[in-house]
């Protein structure tokens, strides 16, 4: 097979894995929520109510879209394709699995290991908040306005915390490719914990987290599109699949930083203490990376849901307070530390 | 003067906000394991604070006061004869009684001398009152345990002898039928001897109906605390 062929399989493969993970997760946000406020949630149609995604799609597909009069047509039809596009191709670095081979041929679960995909990551997760803003911003609503100016602020304080909370991870394995600090957590660490960076970096690890909870949008730090204060925040005007794509954009953002965390706090694909490529086929191996990746994924996914409904949102100058007051110190103290220890024990 | 703002100092430990948050989320955790423990649990009633309608249906009191029902004696003949009673007693007049004669060869089809030539009940003026129910002295006419009375068309909620008659067949075969108000004196006398004397059982019927309610109110309570167990 030619390079190119499986390129391009790979990006399907992970673009149509994106999507349905998004498609699940709608589903799981409403059920699991329901579940913890002792609420039932949509059951009705399908089997626990699994096709209500279905059900949803098909109402966006079909509604009118509505263009309000005095909204900036051309920007008002970006928005959401400027906020969906990066959050799927921030995933094309992340490694969603070993290597599998078949018919001889060595294949990396990876849509392509860029030596700089560190850096790949952290500047298209940013993009999307063009996104938030310029939809915001063409829907002539004073809501909107304020949602996609809260996204901009938020988005100053939250990036300092985040890269400075990655950078001390590049200083700790010494590349920017995910794909080599992966591999650089095998075996364990100090003889009994698993080598993974949140062993080596449970500060920053702690620092990423906050930060990518606000660099999604999520609750507590949803403030752009915080229903109770904004309506719907930077969305409001949008109506049909338009809304569709923004909202399916949060949950394969909300995929993508999963798979961050995975890949760089957590191992990837490893299985603690046991290797798995020592007893398993090339392909079979290859399957069971990409699942351990996936477990580990998806229970990030549903910490999201989960810190959802137990955390209040917070107030707009407490979240600028966390960003500037505390996160960015502590980023600091932690980067200085990780030098420091780097500088000692190389 | 507005209320002067105080600023609560709270430990480091809550300031830190962390650990806060790691017990928020064990409580939601503990709803979440009970929710889900609760939908995998068999039998009606799956979910612990609500009963799902269409799916679990609460077992209803004997002593529901829903849908009429004209009744019929255990030889099949209708009880009503027409007095009109019930029409007198209703407060919200959505009972149209037209006393008759029955005609030639037809006399065993009705337990009394009279019938009721037509029996209408305009249920989207009933209240559900239960008078016509203590008025009637033959205990014909009686509120049973029907209440998805949503109809299509305003005409179809006006029922009439038929489909009164067709809801006591109904809950008779469910075996849902009302207890009789009172429940050893009547069967002692003899047939022929009530008879005779039409209009006085008539009147003694009420109070002693009023009478036996609340006993069999207690009744029809433990059985449903029964059956909710």
């Amino acid at each position: 097979m030619e390079d190119w062929i499986i390129d391009l399989i790979k990006v399907v493969f992970i673009w149509v894995w994106c999507l349905l993970i998004a498609v699940v997760m709608t589903w799981v946000e409403r059920r699991a929520s329901a579940m913890m406020q002792d609420r039932l949630g949509p059951n009705r149609a399908g089997p626990f109510g699994l096709l209500q995604p279905l059900a949803d799609g098909i109402k966006l597909f079909t509604k009118e879209e509505i263009i309000p009069e005095k909204a900036k047509k051309i920007l008002y039809i970006l928005g959401p394709a400027l906020f969906a596009i990066p959050a799927f191709s921030a995933y094309a670095v992340v490694p969603f699995g070993d290597k599998i081979v078949i018919g001889g041929k060595e294949i990396i679960l990876q849509v392509s290991d860029v030596n700089i995909g560190f850096l790949y990551v952290l500047a298209v997760g940013s993009m999307g908040v063009y996104g938030m803003v310029v939809g915001g911003w063409a829907s002539n609503n004073k809501y909107s306005i304020l949602g996609g100016l809260r996204s901009t602020a938020q988005l100053i304080s939250y990036e300092v915390p985040m890269g400075l909370a990655l950078l001390a991870v590049v200083l700790l394995y010494g590349t920017f490719s995910m794909r080599e600090m992966v591999l650089a957590q095998q075996g364990t660490f100090l003889g009994f914990l698993p080598n993974w960076g949140i062993f080596k970096q449970p500060l920053g690890f702690l620092m990423f987290i906050v930060a990518a909870y606000a660099e999604a949008a999520r609750v507590p730090f949803d403030l752009p599109e915080a229903e109770s204060e904004l309506v719907n925040g930077y969305h409001t005007e949008y109506g049909s699949m338009r809304l569709g794509l923004y909202l399916f954009g949060e949950y394969v953002n909300l995929g993508t930083l999963s798979g961050i965390m995975v890949s760089i706090y957590f191992g990837g694909w490893q299985l603690p203490y046991i290797d798995m490529s020592a007893f398993l086929g090339p392909v079979s191996y290859g399957i069971a990376s990409f699942l351990v990746f996936f477990l580990k994924q998806a229970f990030f996914l549903f910490l999201f849901v989960w810190v959802r409904w137990t955390v209040p949102r917070f107030r707009y100058d407490q979240l600028m307070g966390l960003g500037w007051k505390s996160l960015i110190p502590l980023c600091l103290v932690n980067f200085f530390i990780t030098a420091l220890l780097v500088q000692l024990t190389v | 003067m507005p209320k002067p703002v105080v600023k609560k100092e709270y430990p480091l430990s809550v300031r830190i906000y962390l650990w806060e948050i790691i017990k928020g989320l064990g409580i939601t955790w503990r709803h979440f394991v009970k929710n889900i423990r609760y939908s995998f649990r068999k039998g009606p009633h799956t979910v612990p604070t609500t009963w799902q309608y269409p799916e679990d249906r609460r077992p209803i009191s004997p002593n529901f006061r829903g849908a009429h029902m004209l009744q019929l004696n255990e030889k099949g003949q209708e009880l009503c004869v027409g007095c009109g009673m019930c029409a007198k007693a209703c407060p919200a007049k959505c009972i149209t009684v037209k006393r008759g004669k029955p005609a030639d060869g037809e006399e065993d089809r009705y337990a009394g001398k009279t019938m009721c030539e037509e029996f209408t009940i305009d249920m989207l003026r009933c209240i559900f009152c239960g008078f016509c129910e203590e008025a009637c002295p033959k205990n014909a006419i009686v509120l049973g345990q029907g209440h998805e009375l949503a109809e299509y068309t305003m005409e179809a909620c006006i029922y009439d002898k038929a489909k009164l008659i067709a809801n006591f067949e109904e809950a008779k075969a469910a075996g849902k039928l009302k207890p009789k108000p009172k429940k050893v004196p009547v069967e002692a006398p003899p047939k022929a001897e009530a008879k005779k004397p039409a209009a006085k059982p008539a009147a003694k019927a009420a109070p002693k109906a009023d009478k036996a309610k609340p006993a069999e109110k207690a009744d029809a309570k433990k059985e449903g605390e029964d059956s909710k167990e």
